[in-house]
């Protein structure tokens, strides 16, 4: 196999190794399948372009890069953004989520309370 | 027609020494509303305060921030069967002796919402500048949007109907329901109204906007209030 450079070899076998700690972590469950998929996705790509030289050159031409490097380097950043913009959504979404939850906590510990407590506690009252 | 319920919600964080003073007068100036205080997630005894007043009382776990509370507000009236709920603030700004003229046009079907607004007419308030060219420019936006002139867009002094509730029980502004608010409403279809009113001093605790949020406040409300435009009224 002809590489380009050391850099290559190193960031595709960083790749490679970044895919089975993901995998890793899956498999102790430290990590839910859904958030991997993304980053197995992405070390793979990554791994693809560091092993395979015509094809990372081809796409380096393609994209109008000065060297390989910078278009594994943009890959790895166009991944970044595109997770962080994913966990921002996610982020929104629990917040929302939280928030109803805690709205229906707040609500039904009132109820407990009032059919617990003496009789005028029940309601809103004056 | 019967009298219609009326429910007083207060959003309260840390308002131990400002709750009993605010209460009270309500009880003696607007003695036919029930009263609910949605203690926001109090550090201090907030809760215990308002039950010993005896009104009804809702405790968030977690600070929320004033939509949150209202919020919550909101879904206990619905749930309860009230016709009406009126915002009112914990710390002594908003004199209940208004009530009646806040919710006169509400009861009369003249409109949704009905806004104690400090500038309908002369009142003596005046903000610091900062505040004053906040409010201009959300007045602004809102005008665009509303399409009618509505000065006092930060009052959190206000009345809603049945129908607003239950809209705001599945969409509403989470951090400040303000000029965003206002504009998600009259998207609805629903009127708003202002009606004149003399706001005081807050008597003790803490503003729900301090130094950081008032930064955050213009940009959060002039993002919250451009996507209450685009988006489409469910």
């Amino acid at each position: 196999m002809h590489f380009i450079s050391r850099t290559q070899v190193i960031v595709a076998i960083g790749a490679v190794l970044l895919a089975l700690y993901v995998l890793d972590l899956v498999r102790r469950r430290r990590l839910s399948e859904e958030y991997s998929l993304l980053w197995v996705v992405c070390t793979a790509i990554i791994a693809v372009l560091g092993f395979s030289t015509p094809l990372l050159m081809w796409i380096t031409k393609v994209l109008g890069m000065f060297g390989a490097a910078s278009t594994v380097t943009s890959f790895g950043l166009a991944f970044a953004v595109a997770m962080l913009l994913y966990l921002s959504v996610k982020l929104s979404r629990l917040g929302a989520e939280h928030q109803a939850l805690v709205r229906e906590l707040a609500l039904l510990r009132h109820e407990l309370e009032a059919s617990h407590g003496a009789g005028d506690r029940g309601g809103a009252t004056r | 027609m019967s009298a219609p319920r009326v429910l007083v919600v207060i959003p309260a964080h840390d308002e131990q020494e400002s709750l009993p003073s605010t209460l009270a007068e309500v009880r003696e100036k607007a003695p036919g509303v029930d009263v609910l205080v949605v203690d926001d997630g109090s550090r201090d005894r907030t809760a215990e305060v308002a039950r010993a007043c005896g009104v009804g009382v809702v405790r968030h776990p977690v600070n929320l921030g004033v939509g949150g509370a209202l919020q919550t507000g909101f879904e206990f009236a619905c749930r309860h069967g009230y016709d009406i709920a009126v915002q009112l603030d914990a710390d002594g700004q908003h004199d209940p002796a208004y009530l009646s003229s806040l919710l006169a046009p509400v009861v009369e079907g003249r409109c949704e919402v009905a806004i104690g607004s400090r500038y309908v007419e002369r009142t003596g308030y005046r903000a610091p500048l900062g505040r004053r060219l906040g409010m201009l420019l959300f007045s602004a936006v809102v005008r665009a949007t509303v399409g009618r002139n509505i000065t006092d867009t930060t009052s959190g002094f206000r009345a809603y109907d049945r129908r607003v509730m239950e809209v705001c029980r599945v969409d509403f502004p989470k951090d400040f329901p303000d000029a965003p608010l206002l504009i998600a409403m009259a998207r609805r279809g629903f009127r708003l109204l202002e009606v004149p009113v003399v706001m005081r001093e807050r008597q003790a605790g803490q503003s729900f906007y301090t130094l950081s949020k008032q930064l955050y406040y213009p940009y959060k409300n002039l993002l919250a209030s451009l996507m209450a435009m685009l988006r489409r009224p469910v």
